[in-house]
């Protein structure tokens, strides 16, 4: 049996870019779907493995809308990543996007991994973001970038699988550097090796 | 008779005396020399003859050389003087007295030997034992004749007066040598005849030929120890004690002596033991009867076990008390009454002979017409276990004691009025030593910290009625160094400063505005307080970290509080959870009498009064902790465990609900305890564990099963023992949140204003998600003005949160609550909704607005640390942040509210 890692992942971005609608794309089909419980579409687990680990991503959702910004920092703290959602027809969005990425800077949790995930790119004949933009952007920030259509599961796995990706491998001997990092049972640690 | 004649007779003597010698050692020395010995103790005998001889040999070459110069003297000289005569003796008397001596102890031996290889020749013996010392007792005789004659000429003479003087010494060594030898041949006879009258079990292991015997307990009477039949033998080299034979001996046990009674035969000894046994019946029957002799069975034995009254008279701790009670086997044993002359009584169990077991214990005090009221555990004639003490100045102890002082876990309370106080701790050798909580309830004031020898000394914690507390380092009783002063309105004071809590000397100050004030304070009488120093005003904001300083983590480690309560549990367990460790770790059983029973209303440890159908022996209690070690049963079991004071697991948390209770309830409700507070909580919850583990591995030890090795249940004991101490700890947290709880309850205030479409309509929730449905209108009613309708189900839900202890099933609760949130939603676009937090925080909002949940953020801080650590990241926890995120929002809207109120106002 492999070790079971739980990787707390908080998905920002302005309401309206489909933020829920890629998790639930992600989540859907899923063998344990029905047994995991949720809240509605607001916190969704989903196991993937990722080399000779399961990573049990935990996401957390958050409310997209300006007046309730503030209370982010309680949701993103102690997240091993961050999934940024702008909707490639919104320019705004984007902008929104820059400024959580500013903020997880300064207050999220040290090594977050940032995940950019361009949505809606089924509709890029209204683009009013070029994937150019964007690529920058995230190159020079560090963070993984997609573009995603939650409607048709475009790169949807690609997504997480990128996340998955940019998690350290987990050191015996540490117990993981932030709080979502968790072990699971020490017994299935062990027959994992 | 002149010097001649004296020389002459001398002559005589020597010549008659060395005849003798020669006489000895030709017809009996020589030829007994030439017998081979056969056995051991023969050639041992031989040695010591060979010895006997040596000497005999010696004193004849000395009577030969004695005599040759006397002779040579004699016819040589004519001025053969006196002195000279004292000069050839003096070597000679030295030599005497040591053949003399030794001879004749070897003579015995050698008689001996005659003795024991032909015993029917006693007279042959007797013979040998003549011919060999009497010549040397006749020849000293002479000696000291002969000198009394010289000695009487020289008197006469008159002269050489010196010479006199040693002349008499000579006389007197003589007689001393003649009553030396006649003294050991009497030790001698003695001896003899001892060896003669023992029997030969004795005589082979005592016999020695060196051994006298000097006293005999058959002359001189003397008994060792209670048994008088014992013999004591008292040799030269040892002492003999030959015990009685006690095959016709009756052993009688009185209450302070034991003594043994010995019969020449059985039949005697049966007739005693009869007549005893009679006498003694009788006695406690009361009343006089002749029994038929032999006659046995129902009623004619007097019972072991008895009950009568004595009155101990022998020095010791019982020396002039009265007994009335059981007795056994001569002691005291069972239930019984000692009172003692000077008022003193013990009324409770005894065990051979000593208090042991529950008992009562009054002893008066010195001065004053009252008492000191023991209600105890005794061990051995000591104090120990559980007790209850009620002095006879109106202090109560309820703790534990050790060899009859307070030692371990108690409480000390004054319930006088005169300077009430109340000690909950750890004592050590009947003084206050470690950790504990002083409560002075003259000046509302409560120490937490260390104690050494009744002293504050080490860390302490004060916190007074008013809400003031502060940390010291105390020394004796008194304050020392720098401390730490949190005072009312959140000001912060870190410096020296004293007892009526005047700032002294270097000190800084931080306000609640965030400024703080650095300088030197003084305090001089009728100026009130002075300071030179500098205000820092850079930092506007109120620092969480000053206003709610937490007390006490580094200084009282949570594994150093209340050892004395874990220990005892730990000594009951190594001791093996014996039934008879166990009552003086728990309390006290039911079957004491009334009276007792009566005086287990002051414990901490009632009896489950109760129809139930479990039992708490100790046995039982280990049977159903095996039987419960599944995961299904063993929350209901532990919980029925912990409920239970006649569990150890419930015992040990009675007391620790009363340690937890004297730190931090009424003056300890302080918000700077908080941290402290929680951390033991879930410390006992450890605690607990670790000992149901250890109570388990016993049970299943004695089972002769392995202990399996299981720590996935260790985090259901919190849940469980948490309603104990709920209260105090509630009160922390709404303390320490106070002031986000009352920011709060003014949003929820100005919320709840609000029209139920209204506030929809404020927190943004899309409108087709509005249980418009709900509304049912009465014709005087408009939809607009409705309140408390929308979404009923999920408000009733949250508000159920306050009813629950278990920050888990407070976690289901607030589940529950958004599946309601869910449920109505579903119903509204009829469809399955799964909400997206957009939608979500938004109705979520809505119901806790409507729930109006007094104190949101002190339960919510609760459940955060309390909860299982495991739920972390899960969907309890983003349950928790969600509710959370919704207290905040309510926080930061009135306060919004309030700044533009203010805009408003000034502009």
């Amino acid at each position: 049996m492999m070790a079971i890692r739980e990787l707390k992942v908080c998905l920002l971005g302005d309401t309206g870019v489909g933020k829920s609608s890629i998790v639930c794309r992600f989540v859907q089909d899923h063998f344990d779907h029905n047994i995991s419980p949720t809240i509605g579409a607001s916190f969704m687990t989903k196991t993937v493995p990722c080399g000779n680990e399961l990573h049990k991503f935990l996401i957390w959702d958050t409310a997209g809308q300006e007046r309730f910004h503030s209370l982010a920092p309680m949701y993103y703290r102690g997240s091993a990543a961050a999934v940024i959602v702008y909707d490639i027809t919104k320019q705004d969005s984007f902008h929104t996007l820059k400024k959580w990425v500013k903020e997880l800077k300064e207050h999220g949790p040290e090594n977050i991994v940032m995940a950019i995930a361009g949505n809606k790119c089924d509709l890029s004949d209204i683009r009013e973001v070029p994937m150019k933009d964007a690529k920058e952007y995230a190159e020079s920030i560090g963070a993984i970038v997609v573009e995603t259509s939650a409607k048709n599961a475009v790169n949807i796995e690609e997504l997480f699988q990128g996340i998955s990706r940019q998690i350290p491998p987990l050191d015996p001997h540490e117990n993981g550097n932030n709080g979502a990092i968790k072990l699971g049972k020490q017994t299935s640690q062990t027959g994992g090796n | 008779m002149c010097t001649a004649e004296a020389t002459a007779s001398l002559l005589q003597v020597e010549e008659t005396f060395s005849a003798c010698l020669a006489r000895i050692d030709a017809l009996i020395l020589k030829p007994l020399l030439q017998a081979e010995p056969t056995d051991q103790k023969g050639k041992e005998n031989l040695k010591l003859f060979l010895l006997l001889n040596d000497q005999f040999q010696a004193l004849w070459n000395l009577t030969e050389e004695n005599y040759r110069i006397l002779k040579q003297k004699c016819s040589t000289s004519e001025s053969f003087c006196i002195q000279d005569i004292y000069t050839l003796k003096g070597p000679n008397y030295q030599i005497y007295q040591l053949v003399g001596c030794e001879a004749w102890k070897h003579h015995k031996t050698v008689l001996k030997q005659f003795l024991t290889d032909f015993t029917s020749e006693t007279s042959m013996s007797l013979a040998l034992y003549t011919v060999l010392h009497k010549p040397i007792r006749d020849h000293i005789m002479q000696y000291i004749l002969l000198l009394t004659k010289l000695n009487e000429v020289l008197k006469e003479v008159g002269s050489f007066y010196m010479m006199l003087l040693d002349w008499v010494i000579a006389i007197k060594e003589y007689m001393k040598l003649e009553s030396f030898v006649s003294q050991v041949l009497d030790e001698a006879c003695f001896t003899k005849s001892l060896w003669k009258s023992l029997g030969y079990k004795f005589t082979d292991m005592l016999c020695v030929p060196e051994r006298r015997l000097l006293e005999d307990s058959k002359n001189l009477p003397i008994s060792a120890s209670t048994n008088r039949s014992d013999r004591i033998l008292l040799f030269d080299d040892v002492l003999v004690l030959i015990q009685a034979s006690l095959q016709y001996g009756l052993r009688i046990v009185t209450p302070e002596e034991t003594f043994f009674l010995s019969a020449k035969d059985p039949q005697m000894k049966a007739v005693w033991q009869w007549k005893l046994n009679q006498a003694v019946r009788q006695a406690l029957n009361g009343k006089r009867d002749f029994p038929l002799w032999g006659k046995t069975g129902e009623g004619t034995e007097p019972p072991s076990c008895r009950f009568f009254t004595y009155v101990f008279k022998l020095e010791g701790k019982f020396k002039s008390a009265t007994y009335e009670g059981e007795w056994h086997w001569g002691k005291p044993h069972g239930k019984g009454t000692l009172k003692w002359r000077d008022g003193r009584n013990h009324v409770g169990d005894f065990k051979e002979g000593l208090e042991h077991g529950f008992g009562i214990c009054l002893v008066p005090r010195r001065s004053e017409d009252r008492y000191d009221c023991y209600k105890c555990h005794w061990y051995k004639g000591k104090m120990r276990g559980y007790g209850i003490c009620e002095y006879g100045n109106d202090m109560v102890y309820k703790g534990y004691f050790k060899d009859n002082v307070r030692q371990g876990f108690g409480i000390l309370e004054n319930c006088s009025a005169e300077h009430p106080f109340k000690y909950t701790g750890q004592w050590e050798n009947d003084k206050k030593n470690g950790y504990g909580v002083w409560e002075d309830k003259d000046r509302g004031e409560r120490y937490i910290g260390t104690w050494l020898d009744d002293h504050k000394h080490g860390q302490g914690i004060v916190v007074t009625q008013s809400g003031v507390c502060y940390q010291r380092t105390f020394h004796a009783d008194k304050m020392v160094g720098s401390g730490i002063l949190l005072l009312e309105d959140d000001y912060v004071y870190e410096g020296n400063f004293t007892e009526d809590l005047t700032f002294v000397g270097k000190g800084k100050l931080s306000f609640a505005n965030g400024f703080i004030l650095e300088g030197t304070f003084t305090n001089k009488s009728g100026q009130g307080l002075q300071t030179h120093g500098v205000l820092n005003t850079s930092n506007e904001q109120l620092d969480d970290r000053i206003t709610k300083a937490q007390l006490g983590l580094k200084e009282f480690p949570v594994e150093k509080r209340w050892k004395g309560i874990y220990d005892q549990f730990l000594e009951f367990i190594h001791s093996g959870c014996k039934e008879e460790t166990e009552e003086s770790f728990m309390g006290f059983h039911i079957q004491t009498s009334k009276e007792l029973r009566k005086s287990q209303e002051y414990l901490f440890c009632q009896r489950y009064e109760g129809t139930e159908d479990v039992s708490w022996r100790t046995e039982d209690i280990l049977e159903e902790l095996v039987q419960h070690q599944g995961l299904e049963s063993l929350p209901s079991y532990l919980e029925k465990a912990l409920k239970s004071s006649l569990h150890p697991l419930g015992k040990l948390l009675k007391a620790l609900t009363i340690a937890f209770q004297a730190t931090y309830s009424g003056i300890g409700a302080n918000k700077h305890l908080l941290t402290m507070a929680q951390e033991e909580i879930k410390y006992y919850a450890k605690k607990i564990w670790e000992f149901y583990q250890g109570l388990l591995r016993l049970a299943l030890e004695q089972k002769g099963q392995l202990p399996a090795n299981d720590q996935k249940a260790c985090s259901m004991v919190l849940p469980l023992i948490l309603p104990c101490f709920y209260p105090e700890l509630f009160m922390l947290y709404m303390l320490y949140h106070e002031r986000e709880d009352d920011l709060y309850c003014q949003g929820i205030m100005d919320l709840s204003l609000f029209p139920d479409i209204k506030l929809l309509e404020f927190l943004d929730v899309q409108k087709h998600l509005w249980p418009l449905k709900d509304l049912t209108l009465t014709t005087n009613q408009r939809r607009s003005l409705i309140k408390d309708k929308c979404f009923l189900s999920a408000t009733e839900c949250l508000q159920k949160l306050i009813t629950t202890v278990d920050p888990r099933e407070k976690l289901v609760i607030l589940q529950k609550t958004y599946e309601e949130i869910e449920s109505t939603v579903s119903r509204v676009v009829e469809k399955d909704y799964k909400l997206p937090m957009d939608d979500l925080l938004p109705l979520l909002m809505y119901v806790v607005s409507r729930a109006k949940i007094q104190h949101l953020g002190a339960e919510i801080h609760l459940i955060r640390d309390l909860m299982d650590p495991t739920n972390q990241g899960g969907l309890y926890d983003f349950l928790l942040t969600a509710l959370e995120s919704c207290y905040e929002h309510i926080q930061r809207m009135r306060l919004h509210q309030r700044e533009t109120c203010h805009v408003t106002h000034s502009s």
